[in-house]
């Protein structure tokens, strides 16, 4: 099995199948074992305290995410990558099990490459989402755990798609997701507009991420940021999220993202004017 | 909470249902369709049930446990299955279901469903225009597989103060007009009481020249 | 158990055929012809129908359907076998549209349709479909018109023009002669009737035309409107067949006013 078919054995049969506990309900089972917030001793604890976002904008669409992985209330990893790079032109993003989403993910990329080999043009990203969307509702209720959003380009232009879990798929403009994601929408949806110039764009998003790092425990360490364009994504950057604390993303200290080192110096004390100066 | 109305007039049925799609306390978008297009006279209004299938998922990627699962995957794949069956018939046969025959069909296909491992959860309106006896007409399904020809329907939190206000309202010959001013006084009600109320609702119209969408 | 008593398999002849399959084309080429016409940006599909009898109703008899908004399909050969087809491939359609959510392009269902006719070469207890069929269509986002072919043996080719069914050899020779690129509406209907007359013979109440505009643009031409197009033809064949007798004419008369002067300039030996 694990050999030249690099664990997709599945797909020889073209049916995707997955070995799933055999046990009567696979979903009890699981939760069982992984459900550190009942039961703090239980054996397996399923990495899960994420920020990710993406939104879509006049110039492709941005992709910002955290790199901490948590068990628990352990930090098991401050240098995860949750963006996953399906192929150049097609970028996934992962919150939940950081398992379940490296895989079905990369046998999604599998499935984009089969798709482009028979019919002689790229998936859209529209069909991708679908295509992992019917996949993990085909497990439905079976304890996969996924929140993911499915970022691209196509004949359509920049498309951003929010897939998770439970079967929803849903096609919008801007999506945050993990346990961070409402300090991330907090500050995103303020400055959010479809014009957005590039430079402004990755601001925007590394603040957001910034955002939820700082209020969200099971958030930080770095940040991973991406662009998709018409030719595929790219990388931007990573950015340690204490340094955007203290000193913004540049070389030159003292723009620091950090209230404290934004409101230095300023003051709310309201004296009363001193005699004399009337 | 999710919500959807329609109801009957002269020659014509309102559907309309609100466009929040939300995963625990988060609004991941509030300009969701959720009415589909059936065909050239007939619209499907779906909104999820909080269900056995969808009651034990847990979502441990949101920051609070979630009240209510609406809205997941069920409703739309429920939906678009609907929809493309329906558009099969349509190319097999080169004529499409009558509103009547497309309801019972539907009903069918949640009834099927409702007794495998895996149910759909959906309660559904269905609205059409029936060209040939020119009758307007309005299904209420609900995700046990009850159907009732009705004359306005709801699903939802907003049923509990819509419907006694369209027994007081509601006019079985009323211009199109006179019918959205009654869905307006629903979609008002519903955003005074009910304590999360959806504040965008989608509105589509079916009578004898098709379906389209209008604005409140 | 019985191994293969029981199944009826296509099974290769010693000199490599599958005799079933080459069967299977002989029910297609006795089956009534179906012509496509690819032209600039539109795409024409005509059959020859056959006559119906006096008291069934034609609107039950139908050689060109539709497979969704965007495609059309004309079959020659079995038309039960066609029917069975037919519902398979708008199934896929709808299938497609489902699960990639875009409808299907016109090489897609082809390929799709070619790919159930190969099946049912190389599978046991069944016998292969009866027909060759004629996909033309619009892909989605895009303006170029197209024609397919699909065999009983699972081939599938693209064409400009292309014919099948009865004298289907026929009418292929007389669309290479006379196809041009980018024909004009008009210029492809017309190439489409000319040569559906190269056989058949009873004229323009047993050919039946579908054109195809664009994405979703399907119109049937009227009784009427195939008459105007028969009749044109005809007057066009009279005329060239009036200019040819006049230049036959002038020929001949030239011919014998020439004998007519070697006999005056030869003094006659009797």
């Amino acid at each position: 099995m694990w050999g030249s078919q690099a664990g997709f054995g599945s797909l020889v049969k073209g049916v995707p199948s997955f070995v799933i506990p055999s046990v009567p309900d696979p979903a009890a089972f699981l939760r069982l074992h992984t459900d550190d917030h009942a039961d703090p001793s239980c054996k397996i604890k399923i990495q899960h305290g994420t920020t990710t976002l993406a939104f879509r904008y006049q110039g492709g669409v941005i992709v910002a995410v955290d790199s901490r992985a948590t068990a628990g209330s352990y930090v098991a990893s401050g240098t995860v990558k949750k963006v996953i790079e399906i192929n150049p032109y097609l970028l996934g993003t992962m919150a939940g099990g950081a398992a379940d989403c490296q895989y079905w993910e990369t046998y999604l990329g599998v499935h984009c490459r089969l798709h482009e080999l028979r019919n002689r043009e790229r998936i859209s990203v529209s069909a991708a989402s679908k295509y992992l969307s019917n996949l993990v509702y085909s497990y439905k209720g079976m304890g996969l755990s996924m929140g993911t959003m499915i970022c691209g380009w196509d004949k359509t232009g920049p498309a951003l798609f929010y897939v998770d879990s439970d079967g929803t798929r849903l096609k919008g403009n801007i999506f945050s997701v993990g346990s961070g994601s409402t300090f991330a929408y907090g500050v995103l949806d303020q400055e959010y507009r479809w014009d957005l110039p590039d430079e402004e764009a990755q601001e925007l998003a590394r603040r957001s991420i910034y955002a939820a790092g700082h209020r969200d425990a099971f958030s930080g360490n770095t940040c991973n940021l991406y662009q998709v364009k018409e030719d595929g994504w790219q990388f931007i950057g990573n950015y340690d999220i204490t340094k955007l604390h203290y000193d913004g993303p540049g070389e030159a200290p003292g723009n620091g993202y950090g209230y404290d080192i934004r409101v230095e110096g300023q003051t709310s004390t309201d004296l009363p004017a001193t005699a004399g100066q009337a | 909470m999710e919500t959807s109305f329609a109801l009957t007039g002269k020659g014509y049925v309102i559907v309309a249902a609100d466009t929040t799609a939300a995963r625990s306390i988060v609004k991941m978008k509030d300009d969701q369709d959720k009415i589909k297009e059936l065909g050239s006279h007939l619209l499907m209004a779906y909104s999820g049930e909080p269900g056995p299938s969808n009651a034990y998922i847990i979502m441990p990627t949101q920051p609070t446990d979630p009240l209510l699962s609406f809205y997941s995957g069920d409703t739309i794949q429920f939906a678009e299955y609907v929809e493309r069956n329906i558009r099969l018939y349509q190319i097999r046969h080169l004529y499409p279901l009558r509103p009547s025959a497309a309801a019972s069909w539907i009903r069918r296909s949640l009834a099927v469903s409702l007794r495998s491992r895996n149910a759909f959860t959906v309660n559904l309106l269905i609205g059409g225009y029936d060209l040939a006896d020119h009758k307007p007409t309005l299904y209420w399904i609900d995700y046990l597989g009850t159907v009732v020809e009705v004359p306005f329907a709801a699903h939802g939190y907003g049923s509990y103060f819509a419907l006694s206000l369209l027994d007081r309202y509601h006019n079985p010959d009323a211009t199109l007009e006179e019918g959205l001013a009654t869905l307006k006084r629903c979609i008002n009600e519903v955003s005074k009481r009910l304590v999360v109320s959806p504040d965008r609702y989608k509105v589509k119209v079916v009578d004898k020249d098709g379906v389209r969408e209008v604005e409140l | 158990m019985s191994r293969s008593y029981d199944r009826a398999l296509t099974v290769f002849s010693p000199d490599g055929h599958l005799f079933q399959v080459e069967y299977a084309l002989e029910a297609v080429r006795k089956g009534t012809c179906a012509v496509g016409v690819r032209g600039k940006d539109v795409v024409i599909l005509g059959v020859e129908k056959k006559s119906v009898l006096q008291l069934q109703d034609p609107r039950t008899v139908r050689k060109v359907v539709m497979l969704d908004d965007h495609i059309c399909l004309a079959f020659a050969g079995l038309t039960a076998d066609g029917r069975v087809l037919i519902d398979k491939a708008r199934m896929e359609c709808q299938s497609h549209r489902l699960t990639v959510e875009d409808p299907v392009t016109v090489e897609y269902i082809t390929r799709h349709i070619a790919g159930i006719q190969q099946k049912y070469t190389q599978s046991g207890g069944v016998r292969p479909f009866g027909i060759s069929t004629l996909i033309v269509g619009f892909d989605p986002h895009d303006t170029r018109p197209r024609l397919y072919q699909t065999e009983p043996s699972g081939i599938y080719s693209a064409w400009k023009a292309n014919a099948i069914g009865r004298s289907s050899k026929t009418v292929r020779e007389f669309l290479e002669k006379n196809h041009k690129d980018d024909m004009t509406r008009e210029e492809s209907i017309k190439l489409t009737v000319k040569s559906l007359l190269e056989v058949v013979q009873t004229g323009a109440k047993n050919i039946e035309i579908s054109v195809m505009e664009g994405y979703g643009k399907i119109t049937n031409l009227e009784l009427s409107e195939i008459e105007a197009i028969v009749s044109e033809i005809e007057r066009e064949k009279e005329a060239e067949a009036e200019r040819k007798r006049t230049r036959l004419a002038a020929t001949a008369a030239r011919q014998a006013a020439m004998a007519t002067r070697a006999d005056a300039g030869q003094p006659s030996g009797q």
